[in-house]
This record gives structure tokens, sequence and C-alpha cells, in this order.
């Protein structure tokens, strides 16, 4: 299946909208990115302020928000209101440039990645930005920038807390990329190919039938094990319990965080949950299947909702249960545990798909 | 663990040496006898204070320096020393050491005991008697910087003071230390998230590695001592222990000062009243235990934790019952000198219901700490050989409550030098020998369930006890008055730790010194030796698992 | 991985169950209990001014203003200050001052919280729940209502 198939979002607004030529095509563009990138900030706006603070609630036998508004939605426009109000407290001392551009990176990396998920199609939309060859590898490389962002906080605030945070999230982040990556080598090696739509499709042949019910070959039926793993050092990546060391509240404050307030604090809020939600679109992608469900495709993308949400929800029940390990033992657990696991989960794969196929 | 006093190796500890005995074993290093009520009192020279407590330690089995207390007469200034042991806390001696009025200096016991440490250091500070051979004498509760000792007598109330911290003596002085250094200055409080209340740790890191902490304390210190001395024995002093251990311990902190104030004016209890008490404080306690257990997860889980909600609820249905019971939820001022102020609430089959719904839905909550804590596999990895406090360390810096006994020292003054209503009922003593993080918490968490089994003995009693004896407090006259000159020193089992109290009377109707032995105040001490070389995540651990309460560090 | 496993179910559990240990507040007031100490109710009536709650005070919140001929002019109290430990109802012998139930008070200013007679005397029962009777159960057995003319008991 070629990529004449998989009509892309810019494409399909040229086609609709007649946009002429070179300049069509970019306005196009700019316009289906934007589109895209508000869809992936009303989530995490909807996340954030709410959706986060009602399901731990849950988890805790509470009431949450539930005063402004129905069902108490409004508290994200008071939330935002609230947040970019205050005061920006610029601490002396730390380095300027940087300190300021580190809040920009962390949520523009997490976007960007955006760029190449094949989310589904919702009617004749298809929400696709760019489909690239090498689509999983350039996920990777943009969700990785984070930990630039990171060092970037880290280090210009001029702050031992802010420091200890940011070089404990650079020890962790290369500890778990690596089993991350060897982990979504088995994927391609199941799929044959780095290009995200190919991924998709690969995962649509019906694995086998039990009940009347078809599983698809989800990659998560067909290798578990995998699942497992990537969805472990994924959880690291994103910097979520019990893997949440560099933001460490009870221990060093609140990390490469401290030295933020008003609307820089917003955007690393807002980073930390759109970095969420792409781990949970690369899950979704390479092991659930992507936009695929029972239905008919052209409800593609409610479906990719579904899973990105439940990813979400699943991290939130992690934190309410798991405790956070130690720097160290996590560094041994990356370096000792989970890279010899990858790598025998590569062999593991190499003979499930040779059985298959 | 039963309730008959441990068997020692050592048969001289069973039996009390008499004075004489002890006197003939001092030989000519006493001076004088000055006994209090509780234990008989040696006078002896200000610079013989470590030959005499290493001889009672070594020869005599005193092996724990309960409280060091300090204060000024007209025409001396005084130290005291009070040892008990630790296989038998009701054999007791106090030491008494005179110093010059003018130039009060006497010798340290911290050679001896590594507890007197800080003991000394607040003697130093609030009396301004000074130690000779002391490793680090400066202030502890006030700041370095402050004028003159507020407990002695020539110090004037009325005169405020601005004290000034010593870094901030030249704000633009680049306060780098050495530069060509590897270790980091970070100072872990007083404002964080996990530092319990207001705790400065001021802590030296080599990486992520502690390589020292020193953990500075006094910035909630209110001078409880003071305002105890100026208030009346029968009524007015009753608020305030409430305030020191102020997580809902209140009860245990009150029967402390009540237990020394009967003690010291021979009041008795009325049986009924004991066991009132006996309950109200066993609830106490286990209020206290939830919440440590709510923070240590919260210490150790991180902010989003539910097990520290879960706590919550329970301690909230506790406080309840405290409710009903005495009027408040946390600060209590329920019991009175002589029992305590009300009867049960009417009806009482209502509390007693209450009472045993929330004993029956007990075990069920202990069941899912235990799944969400103990079993937890991160958890154990945590928390499983980190902050490490061998018993004897343990004993020698009068470590008690959870603290010792999650180090296997089997150390509990409700059982070895019992009060209220506890040597009637069935309950056993809870130690652990890991003396790790990990162990303190089962002991606090099984300690939970032995106050319930109080708590049930005690409703069964309290619901058949015959209507007619129901006295609920002693007859005790309106002003209370001492008599002049003694002193007494008494302790019980608080939530965390030993909580004695010191008390000379001198014949009026407000105590003349009022010394606090507050546990969180000793157990903080042993911070350094369980958090040097570990990692800055097992700091935060060890403190939470010393459950300390700075209302009762500081006082 | 068993212990994590169970963990995660505890809480999972907690989630579905939909039980609130919380209440909507101020919809759904609490109760609470008789015995509880809120903020004090004053009767001049009661009042002979015989000084005894302001000397048991532990912390001075208790301030008498009397003239001459030994008149009370003014009560005063400062319920910021107090710390509700009910010394003052339990030495007084006419029950002149009381602690009610009501702990829903506020003020613009600390100063605001000195509370004159007056204003003690108009302090509210929480939800009218007189909690003289629960402290001490035959205390009206002495105390007489009386119509204007003298009660003797």
């Amino acid at each position: 299946m070629g990529t004449a198939s998989v009509q892309l979002f810019p494409e399909f607004l040229t086609e609709t909208f007649g946009l002429p030529g070179v300049l069509g095509e970019i306005v196009a563009a700019l316009v289906a990115a934007a589109i895209v990138g508000n869809i992936v900030l009303a989530f995490t706006g909807v996340a954030g302020p709410w959706a986060k603070r009602k399901i731990t609630a849950a988890f805790t036998d509470r009431i949450a928000v539930d005063r402004v508004g129905p069902f108490g939605l409004l508290i994200i426009p008071a939330s935002a209101v609230q947040l970019l109000a205050k005061e920006l407290i610029v601490p002396e001392g730390v380095d300027r440039p940087t300190w300021d551009l580190a809040p920009t990176v962390l949520p523009a990396s997490a976007l960007l990645g955006f760029a190449v998920i094949p989310m589904g199609r919702l009617g004749p939309v298809n929400f696709q930005l760019a489909d690239p060859e090498v689509g999983l590898a350039l996920v990777f490389a943009f969700a990785s920038i984070a930990s630039v962002s990171l060092v970037m906080a880290g280090y210009a605030s001029n702050n031992k807390y802010s420091m200890l945070g940011g070089l404990r999230a650079v020890a962790q982040n290369l500890a778990y990329e690596i089993p991350l990556i060897v982990t979504a080598m088995s994927v391609v090696i199941f799929a044959g190919t780095l290009q995200m739509s190919e991924i998709v499709a690969a995962q649509s042949a019906v694995l086998f039938s039990v009940a009347g019910v078809e599983v698809p070959s989800w990659f998560v039926f067909v290798n578990p094990f995998a699942f497992v793993l990537f969805l472990t050092a994924n959880m690291a990546e994103i910097g979520r319990n019990p893997f949440d060391i560099p933001e460490a509240p009870t221990e060093i404050v609140a990390g490469y965080q401290t030295e933020y307030s008003s609307a820089y604090f917003v955007l690393f809020y807002l980073g930390e949950f759109v970095h969420i939600f792409l781990g949970g679109a690369i899950l979704a992608v390479t092991f659930l299947g992507g936009a695929s469900g029972p239905g008919p495709e052209s409800i593609g993308f409610l479906w990719f909702v579904v899973k990105i949400w439940g990813f979400f929800l699943f991290t939130q029940w992690a934190r309410s249960a798991l405790p956070r390990v130690r720097i160290d033992q996590l560094i041994e657990i990356g370096w000792k545990g989970m890279l010899v696991l990858s790598f025998a989960n590569l062999v593991l794969t190499a003979v499930i798909v040779g059985v298959i196929a | 663990m039963s309730l008959e006093a441990p068997d020692t190796p050592e048969t001289d500890a069973a039996v009390e040496p008499t004075p004489d005995e002890l006197a003939a074993l001092l030989g000519d290093l006493v001076v004088d006898r000055d006994d209090h009520l509780n234990a008989p009192g040696f006078v002896i020279r200000p610079d013989t204070v470590q030959e005499t407590l290493s001889t009672l330690k070594t020869e005599a089995g005193y092996d724990h320096l309960s409280l060091v207390s300090a204060q000024e007469y007209e025409n001396r200034y005084e130290s005291i020393y009070h040892l008990k042991k630790f296989d038998d806390p009701t054999q007791e001696v106090s030491i008494v050491v005179p110093a010059d009025k003018d130039d009060p200096v006497s010798e340290s016991a911290d050679a001896v005991f590594r507890t007197a440490d800080w003991h000394e250091r607040e003697a130093y500070d609030l009396i301004g008697i000074e130690y000779d051979d002391h490793p680090d004498l400066r202030r502890i509760l006030l700041p370095e910087t402050w004028q003159g000792h507020p407990l002695s007598m020539s110090y004037d109330q009325e005169r405020p003071q601005i004290a000034t911290l010593p870094e901030h003596a030249n704000p633009l002085q680049d306060h780098h230390r050495d530069a060509e250094s590897d270790t980091m200055f970070l100072n872990i409080g007083p404002h964080h998230p996990a530092t319990h209340g207001v705790l400065h740790l001021k802590t030296v890191l080599d990486g992520e590695q502690v390589v020292d902490v020193e953990p500075d304390i006094g910035y909630l210190h209110r001078c409880e001592e003071q305002m105890a001395q100026s208030g009346t024995y029968r009524h007015q002093i009753m608020p305030y222990p409430d305030r020191w251990d102020y997580i809902s311990a209140g009860l245990l902190n009150e029967w402390a000062y009540a237990r020394a104030a009967e003690d010291l004016a021979d009041i008795e209890v009325p049986e009924y009243a004991q066991v009132i008490r006996t309950m109200g404080a066993e609830m106490c306690r286990i209020a206290a235990h939830m919440l440590a257990l709510a923070t240590f997860a919260l210490d150790v889980n991180g902010d989003f934790t539910a097990t520290f909600m879960y706590a919550i609820n329970d301690r909230e249905r506790v406080q309840d019952l405290l409710e009903d019971l005495t009027g408040q939820r946390l600060m209590f001022n329920y019991f009175r000198l002589g029992g305590v102020v009300w009867d049960l609430p009417e009806p009482r089959e209502e509390f007693f219901s209450k009472t045993r719904d929330f004993l029956d839905q007990l075990p069920g909550s202990v069941e899912e700490y235990h799944n969400l804590v103990t079993s937890n596999e991160i958890f154990q990895m945590r928390t499983v050989d980190t902050g490490i406090l061998p018993p004897e360390v343990a004993k020698s810096y009068g470590a008690t409550g959870p603290v010792a006994r999650g180090s296997g020292v089997d150390y509990d003054l409700r059982r070895d030098d019992p009060y209220g209503y506890y040597d009637e009922l069935d309950w056993d003593v809870v130690t652990e020998d890991g003396c790790d993080n990990y162990s303190r918490l089962l002991v606090r968490m099984q300690e939970v369930e032995e106050s319930a089994k109080i708590i049930g003995q005690c409703v069964d009693l309290l619901e058949d006890w015959p209507e007619d004896e129901r006295t609920i407090q002693a007859n005790v006259p309106r002003t209370l008055r001492p008599d002049d000159d003694a002193e007494i020193y008494r302790a019980v089992e608080a939530a965390k730790g030993e909580l004695g109290i010191y008390m000379r009377s001198d014949g009026t109707d407000k105590p003349a010194r009022f010394k606090i032995r507050s546990p969180c105040f000793s157990n903080l001490q042993t911070l350094p030796e369980m958090a040097n070389g570990e990692y800055i995540p097992d700091v935060i651990a060890a403190l939470g698992s010393l459950d300390i309460v700075l209302g009762e560090v500081d006082r | 991985m068993i212990g994590l496993m169970k963990s995660m179910a505890t809480t999972m559990k907690h989630a579905l169950d939909g039980n609130t240990f919380t209440v909507k507040y101020p919809e759904e007031a609490p109760d609470v209990s008789p015995r509880f100490r809120g903020v004090h109710k004053f009767s001049q009536e009661r009042c002979i001014w015989c000084r005894q709650c302001e000397n048991v005070c532990p912390n001075d919140t208790i301030q008498i203003v009397q003239d001459d001929q030994r008149n009370g002019e003014q009560y005063n109290l400062h319920i910021g200050q107090c710390i509700y430990c009910r010394l003052c109802e339990e030495v007084c012998p006419v029950d002149a001052i009381l602690l009610t139930q009501n702990f829903e008070f506020t003020a613009d200013t600390k100063d605001d919280f000195v509370y004159n007679k007056e204003q003690l005397k108009n302090v509210p029962w929480y939800k009218g729940i007189d909690p003289l009777e629960s402290r001490n159960p035959d205390r009206g057995a002495w105390i007489g209502e009386g119509d204007g003319e003298l009660d003797y008991q």
C-alpha cells in the first residue's frame, strides 16, 4: 500500500479549498498544522486542569472540580487566566536567553512529533500532516529534544535544586531512550518499514478469530512482552511515576521547574502533558494499531483519541499507586535490566515474525 | 512479647540497686544527696560528670540518658542528668551537677551518651550553662546571634530583640565555599515540601550522595516551657501539651503532664478515669501513626499518592470519635489533674457502637495499606536497607518509640513503667529487627493494630462498668500548691517515643521549672547517623520514617 | 511485580466504587458532635462578674473592665486569640459564657475578632442547637428560667 491511498491533511485542504500552486500548499500545510496543534493543545487543556484532578479525586475518594461551570469544565479557562495572571518572577543570575527558551522547547518538541502521527480519519479528513519514510525515527528524534529543554531549564536557573533535577532528567532520558528505540525496532521488524502509516496498515490484518471476534494483528497481541517493555520505557521517557525523578516534588522541590512561574510554568506544565499524549500516540501507532477499532474507518480518529486518553489514564493510575524509584536504581534498571530485555525482545520478535510470516 | 518485664541476661538489671549501693559505687564522686520524688539524686562536682556517668553506665547498667534539664536558682545553676535503664525504666537515678552562679561551667556528657549533645546545647541556649568538652556548643533553638538566655533569671522578658542571621551580615558577600571542592552545599528546607514542618537541613552533597547532614531546628520554638511556667498547675497548663505533638496525639501529651503533676501533688486517679484515659490515648496513637504512614507514603511515592488520602480518611474517622468524646479534633484539653473532664458522651451505646464500627473496619484498612505500601516492590526497594540505625547507636542517642523499636530495642513505657490501665489489658509490644526505614514503618502499622486491641478491651470494660462507680475525676482542690522544692521526672509513651516532663515546684501554684523531654528532639539527632553516605531520596525517606513533629522538637 | 499489581488494583477499586469521603460543603453541612467547642456566647443576665473566667484563661483572651462599684462595664473576648480550651466555661459558676458549636465566623481584620459583650450575646447557635444540655445533662436542674420574678430552687 503506497502513500497514494492515504491522503494527507494538507493535500485534503488544497483539494477542498482549491488552493493553487506552491503557495497554496504552504498555506494549506500551515493551516493543517495549526488545526492539528490546536487539537492536541485542546486535549492538553482538558487533561491538565480538569481531567487530572477528576481522575486523582476518583482514586482518592474525593469530589474534585465541580463548582465552576457544568461538571467543573469552566475550570479550564479559569486555570488559564489564573496561571497567566501570576507574576513572572525572573530570578537574578539566571542565564537569560536559555532560561527563557527552555519552556518553549518542551511543548514545541512534542508538538513537532505530532506532525507525523497518523491520527486516523474523521469523515473525509485524515489527520496526518506528513508521512515521511523515516516517520518513526523522526518522532523519536523530536521527542528526545525534550531532554535538551530540561537541561536548559536545570542549568540556566542558577538553582541547586534545578540543577539536580536537570542532571537527573538527562540521566534518566539517556538510560531509557535506548531500550525504547530498540523495542521500537522490534516493531519495525514486524512491520518492515519505518513509515508510520505503513506500520498502522501492517497491523490491520486479522491475527486470529476467537468466538467470532476477529482479533486484529495489533502488535500488542503479537508480542505482549514488547508492549510491556515499551510502556515502561515510555513512562520513563516522559517522566511519570514511577520514574518522575527529575521533578520529584518531595525531594528536590520542583526539580528543573523550580524557578519558573506564570507563563513559563504553564508552558512546562502543558509541555509535560503534550509529551504524555505524544507518548500515548506513539504507543497507539506502534502497538495498538493506530486509529483502527471496531466500526468504519471513517471514525478512526475517535478510536485514536480513546487510545491516547487511555494511556493518560494509565499514567495517572500509576501515579496514584506506585512509589518512585531512586535515581541509582533507575539507572540500574535502565542499563542493566531494560537494555538486556529489549535486546532479548528483538530476538523474540524475529522468531515470532518468522513463525507468522 | 508478653507483659512481663523481659528477661535480661545481666542479673543485676533485675534487682534495683539501693541508693546506698549506688553511693558506694560512686564513692567520693558524690558530694551530697538531693533526692527527687522519682529517683535518688547524687550531687557531684561539675568536673566529674563524665566519670560519674560512665561508671553508672558501664557498672550499674544505666544506659538511657533520659533527660538533661538545667535551671537557675538564686545561688547557683544546676544541670540534672536523669538516667534510666532501657531494660527496666523504673530504675532511675538523677545526677545533679551544680555550677557556679557567675561562671556556670560544667563538663559535658557527650563522650558517654551521644544524646547529651543536643540536650546540652539546649541547656546552654536557654539557661546559659557552658559545657566543657562539648563537640559543638552553639545555640540550637534560638538564632545564633540571639543575645541572652531566656530561661535564666537575669533575662529581661519585656525587651524585644531583632536577631540577624549570620548569613545576613553582609548580603552582598560572595558566599561560595571552597570553589575547588567536589561537594555541593544544599539547604533542604525550611520551606520544602517534605520536611514535616519547618526544619532546615544543611546538607553537603557529593553528587547525589549525602556527605553530611546537619539538622537546624528552632523555627517553631515558642518556649512552651516558659509558657507552662507561667500557668497554674490546676487548669492553665493543660491546654499546652496538646500543642507539642500537634498531630492529634494531644491526649498522649496531656497524659505526660497529668502523670507528672499527679505524682508531684500525690493525686490518685480513679480507675474509671484511667480506662477512659487509656482508650482516648490509644485513639490518639492510631491517629498519629496514620499520619506518619500518610506522610511517609507522600515522601516516597510523590505528591499524588492515594495512600496519603486513605490514611487521612482513617484518621478522620478516629478524629470523629475523639470529637464526640472530647469536643475537639486536635487540641483536646480533655484530661484534668485527677481524671478527665467529661464522662463518655450520652447515649453511651451510640458511642460504643461507633467505636466498634471503626474497629471493625480498621483491619480492612490496614490490609489495604499492606497492599499499597509494604508489599509493593518499588517501595521495598526504596526503604529496605536505607536509613540504618543500629540498636546500640539508637540507645546512645536516646532514641525511643517506634524508631528504637524498629531497631530491635525492646523499650515501651506502657509495659515497662506502667501507668493508666495498660498493665491490666492484654496487648503486645511490637519490635522489628530490620533497623531500616521499612521496619520502622512496619512497627507503626502493627502498633495501630495493637492500639485497636486495647481500645476494644477498654470499650468492653466501660460498657460493663457499674453505674455508681463511674467517678471521672478525683477530688482536687481548685488551687494546687505542691510542696516547696519538690522535683519529679515522669515519662509516658507518646506517639513518637518517650515524652517526659521534669517539674520543680517552689510552693506556689505555678511550676518553677518545667522541662519537656521531647522524643522527636532525641530522635532527630539520629538523622546524621542514618543519612550519611546515602542518597538524597534516602535522607528524605529517613526523615519521614523518624516521624518528627516540629512542634515537639522545638517546643 | 505482583506487589505493584496489588497496589494498582487497590487504587482502581477505590476509583470505581464511586464513594466519596468528602461532602459538598456548604450545601451539605457536616454534623458536629454536641461537645464541639466553637465560638463563645455570653449572657449578661447570668453573669455575676466574678472574673473567674478571666483568671483561668491561659492566654489572657478575656478582658473584663469594671467600674469602681464593681459593676461590669465591658466583657471583651478576642475570638481570634482564644485557643478554645473551654476552661472559662468550666469554671463559670452560672453558665454565663459557653462555647457554642458555631465554627463559621469571619472578619476582615484581626482586630474585628475582639468581640464585646453585645457581639458575644448575638453569636448564633450552630443549626439552632444549644449545646449546654449535652455537656452537663442536669444543669437545667439548678438554673431556673423564671418569669421575671426571683426563682428560688
